[in-house]
C-alpha cells in the first residue's frame, strides 16, 4: 500500500481547518475519518453525532468542522462536559433505533465515562438481546508531546469489557472503512484514532459508497519471511520504517497491522508466526497487561512448536506518559529499539 | 421552586383523580400483587429455596405503582433493583420474573442476570436493571432524545433512590435533560436510607426536590403513604413532558421496611420509625380502606382478589420451576449480535436441575 508522509508537525490543537484531498485523489487519515462519517450521515438519517465543542467549532481536532452547516444542529450536537452522559445519552438513543456516533475530544476521557461505557453499553446486549448501534470515536495515543492526559492508549480497558469492539486503525483507507463499518454494526464500537497519524499520513482512499472493512481482520502490510512484527496504530509505521533499515541488512520482516483489538484476528496472528517462526508484539498500550500480552500469549499456546525463538514483547513502561521529550521518547518505542529487538530475535 | 406535600389537600376535591373504577382496581390489584410477591419471595429465600439475592420493596408500593401507572405502554421505564413493583406494573409478565429468579432460560434475560436486574425493553419498554446507580439516568436522556427529534409523543421515566442522588451521574443527567427540555421525568424513591446510611449523611439540604430549581425544572415532593397521590403527580409530569413542557423531578417519600438486601436486618433504622410507617403509613392497606370507603370495592371484592394474587404466585412459581436452566454451552452466545443468539429461540436442553 503506497504511502506518504506529510510532515505537518505535531497533530491536534485545532489549529488546522478539515482538510480536503490533494489533487492526485490522496486523503489523509484525518480527512478519510472525516469523509467517513460525512457519507454515513448521509446515507442513513439515523446517525447523528453528539461531544463537546464538534459543532460551530468543528472538534478540537477539526475532524468535524463543516459538518454542522450541512446537518444541523440536532444532528451535529454540542454537549455540556458530561462524559457519562453522552455515552449513556448514545445508548438510550441507540436502544429506540437511532445510530449515534459520539466523540470524545481525547481517547483519555474515556475514562471519565466508563462506567457508562463498560458497565452500561458494553454489558446491555448480553442481558437483553437489544442491539446497541452505537460508535464512540476520540484520539489516542502519543508521540506528539501531549502529556499524560492527552496521549493515553485505553484499548486494553476497553476490550477487557466484554461487550464492545475496539478499533485501532493505521492508515486512511483503512480508518474510512473500519469506521463505517463501525456505524452500520449492530454492536457498541470504541473506534480509536491515532492522532500522530492524523495529518502524517495519506494515500488514496476508496470513494465508493459502500466501502467497508470487516471488523476483526488483520491485514499484512508487509511481506516478509523472516520475523513478524504484531503491530497497530503508530506502532505499524515505526514497524514499516525499521523493516526497511533491516532489509539492507538481509532480515526480512513481516508487518501484521491488526487493525481491530477486539475482535483479535487469531488467524492471521498464526498464519503470519507459523510462517516467520519470529513474534516481535509490539504496542503502544502498557506492557505490563497492555494488548500485546494477550497475543503474546495466543502465540506460546498456539504457536509454540513453530516458533525458533522466545516470543517477544516491545512496549512502553507501567508508568503514565510523560512530557518531556527525552521521558517521552523513552517511554515509547522508537524505531532504532524495534531494529534492535529484530536482529535479537532473528538470531534464534 | 418545589411545591410540597401541602397539595394533597386537593385529593379531597377529586379523590379519584380521573381515574375509573376499573383504574382504581387494577391499581389495587398491582399494589397486592406486588406485597404479596415481595413476602412470598422473602419467604422462599429465608426458606433456602431461592438462589441470589432480593432486593425488597415493602413499604414503597405507592411509589412504584404510582408512578408507573402513569406511563403509556410505549412510554419507557428506566427503574432500579428496588423496583420490581414498578417494573411489573409497567407490564412483565409474573412467570418470566420468577423464572428469572430461579435462573431459568424464560427469564427476561435467559439466565444471564438474576433477581431485579431485569428488563424487558421490546416488550414493555423498561430498562434491564443494572447495579451502578444511577447508571439509567443518562440513558433515559437518550431515550427522550430520540422521542423529541422524531416528534414522537413519548415520555421515559427514570427511577433511582435517594442514594444515587449523591453520585455525579444525577447531576449531568438533570442538567443536560433541562438543556435540552427532553421528554423525561425524574423519580426519586426516598426511602431515608442510602443502604445504612441516613439521608442528613446523604445531603445537606432538607429535600431532594428543591434541587430542581437549580435546573430550572419543577419539583415536587410528595409522601407515597397515598399512591393517588403519586399518581398524580406523576401523570401531571408524564404529560406535561409529552407536550414538550421539558423534565420534572418528583421525590417520593417513603420507608424501606426491610433492609437493603435479604441478608440485611436493617438494625439501623429506629424501631419507632417503622412502625409508623408499617402502622400509620402502608400504602397497600390505606388504598385498600380507600377503595372501601369509597364503595368501589366490597369486601369479598378484595378476598377474590387476595386469592387471585396467592393464584398468580402459586402458577408462577411453578412455571419457574419448570423452566430449564440455559444451556451451558451457550454461555459465550450473544454477546454481539452477530452470532444471532437473541435473534432466536434458546435451545431448552439446559434440564430443571443445577
Amino acid at each position: 500500500m503506497a504511502t506518504t508522509r506529510v510532515e505537518s508537525g505535531a497533530a491536534g490543537h485545532g489549529a488546522e481547518p478539515r482538510g480536503k484531498r490533494t489533487d492526485q485523489g490522496e486523503a489523509t487519515y484525518l480527512v478519510a475519518i472525516a469523509e467517513a462519517l460525512w457519507e454515513e450521515m448521509e446515507r442513513d438519517e439515523r446517525v447523528y453525532m453528539l461531544g463537546e465543542d464538534i459543532g460551530v467549532y468543528g472538534g478540537a481536532f477539526k475532524v468535524t468542522e463543516g459538518f454542522i452547516e450541512r446537518f444541523g444542529a440536532e444532528r451535529v450536537m454540542d454537549t455540556p462536559i458530561v462524559e457519562e452522559t453522552i455515552v449513556g445519552m448514545a445508548l438510550g438513543s441507540a436502544m429506540e433505533g437511532m445510530r449515534p456516533v459520539a466523540e470524545f475530544q481525547y481517547a483519555d476521557f474515556m475514562s471519565s465515562g466508563y462506567d457508562e461505557i463498560t458497565t452500561a453499553l458494553a454489558r446491555y446486549h448480553y442481558r437483553s438481546g437489544v442491539p446497541i448501534p452505537v460508535v464512540l470515536r476520540g484520539p489516542s495515543g502519543g508521540g506528539v508531546r501531549a502529556s499524560s492526559f492527552h496521549s493515553t492508549n485505553p484499548e486494553p480497558w476497553l476490550a477487557h469489557a466484554p461487550g464492545l469492539k475496539v478499533i485501532c486503525p493505521a492508515f486512511p483507507s483503512d480508518a474510512k472503512g473500519l469506521l463505517k463499518a463501525a456505524i452500520r454494526d449492530d454492536n457498541p464500537c470504541v473506534f480509536l484514532e491515532h492522532k500522530w497519524i492524523y495529518r502524517r499520513i495519506k494515500e488514496r482512499v476508496s470513494e465508493e459508497p459502500d466501502f467497508l472493512l470487516p471488523i476483526g481482520s488483520a491485514d499484512v502490510k508487509r511481506r516478509g519471511d523472516d520475523v513478524t512484527v504484531i503491530a497497530y496504530g503508530m506502532m505499524v509505521h515505526l514497524a514499516l520504517e525499521a523493516a526497511e533499515t533491516l532489509a539492507g541488512e538481509g532480515i526480512d520482516v513481516e508487518v501484521l497491522d491488526l487493525r481491530t483489538v477486539q475482535p483479535l484476528d487469531r488467524d492471521a496472528i498464526l498464519t503470519s508466526v507459523t510462517k516467520t517462526s519470529h513474534a516481535l508484539v509490539l504496542y503502544e498500550s502498557h506492557r505490563f497487561l497492555g494488548t500485546g500480552a494477550e497475543v503474546a500469549s495466543l502465540i506460546a499456546e498456539e504457536a509454540f512448536e513453530t516458533l525458533d525463538g522466545p516470543v517477544v514483547r516491545l512496549a512502553p513502561p507501567n508508568v503514565p506518559v510523560p512530557f518531556s521529550p527525552p521521558l517521552e521518547d523513552a517511554y515509547l518505542p522508537q524505531v532504532a529499539d524495534i531494529e534492535e529487538a529484530v536482529r535479537k530475535l532473528s538470531a534464534w | 421552586m418545589a411545591t410540597t406535600i401541602e397539595q394533597q389537600g386537593q385529593v379531597a376535591e377529586d379523590w379519584r383523580v380521573g381515574l375509573s373504577d376499573e383504574q382504581l382496581r387494577e391499581i389495587l390489584r398491582h399494589l397486592k400483587l406486588c406485597r404479596y410477591f415481595d413476602e412470598r419471595m422473602e419467604a422462599l429465600y429465608r426458606q433456602g429455596k431461592l438462589p441470589g439475592a432480593i432486593y425488597s420493596g415493602r413499604g414503597q408500593e405507592g411509589t412504584h405503582v404510582g408512578v408507573a401507572f402513569a406511563l403509556r405502554k410505549d412510554d419507557s421505564l428506566f427503574p432500579t433493583h428496588r423496583d420490581l413493583s414498578a417494573q411489573l406494573t409497567k407490564g412483565l409478565d409474573l412467570n418470566r420474573v420468577m423464572a428469572q429468579f430461579w435462573g431459568r432460560i424464560d427469564g427476561y434475560t435467559r439466565g444471564r442476570d438474576g433477581n431485579s436486574h431485569i428488563g424487558d425493553w421490546q416488550g414493555n419498554r423498561t430498562w434491564t436493571v443494572m447495579s451502578h446507580l444511577p447508571i439509567a439516568y443518562p440513558v433515559a436522556c437518550g431515550a427522550a432524545l430520540a422521542y423529541q427529534r422524531r416528534n414522537e409523543p413519548r415520555v421515559a421515566m427514570a427511577i433511582c433512590g435517594d442514594g444515587a442522588t449523591s453520585n455525579g451521574r444525577w447531576h449531568e443527567a438533570l442538567n443536560v435533560s433541562a438543556i435540552y427540555r427532553l421528554p423525561v421525568v425524574w423519580v426519586v424513591n426516598n426511602n431515608l436510607y442510602a443502604y445504612s446510611t441516613p439521608n442528613p449523611l446523604e445531603f445537606p439540604l432538607p429535600t431532594i426536590a428543591e434541587r430542581s430549581s437549580a435546573y430550572g425544572m419543577p419539583g415536587v415532593r410528595l409522601d407515597a403513604q397515598n399512591v393517588l397521590d403519586v399518581y398524580r403527580v406523576a401523570h401531571e409530569a408524564v404529560e406535561r413532558a409529552r407536550e414538550g413542557g421539558g423534565p420534572t423531578l418528583i421525590e417520593s417519600l417513603s420507608l424501606r421496611w426491610r433492609g437493603h438486601a435479604g441478608h440485611d436486618p436493617a438494625k439501623y433504622v429506629p424501631q419507632e420509625l417503622l412502625e409508623e410507617y408499617m402502622t400509620h403509613k402502608d400504602p397497600v392497606r390505606r388504598f385498600e380502606q380507600l377503595l372501601r370507603s369509597r364503595g368501589v370495592v366490597s369486601e369479598q371484592d378484595v378476598a377474590d382478589l387476595d386469592e387471585r394474587v396467592r393464584a398468580a404466585f402459586e402458577a408462577g412459581y411453578e412455571y419457574a420451576l419448570s423452566s430449564p436452566f440455559p444451556e451451558a454451552g451457550d454461555v459465550t452466545k450473544g454477546l454481539f449480535t452477530d452470532d444471532g443468539y437473541w435473534a432466536s429461540e434458546p435451545g431448552r436442553g439446559g434440564g430443571t436441575q443445577a
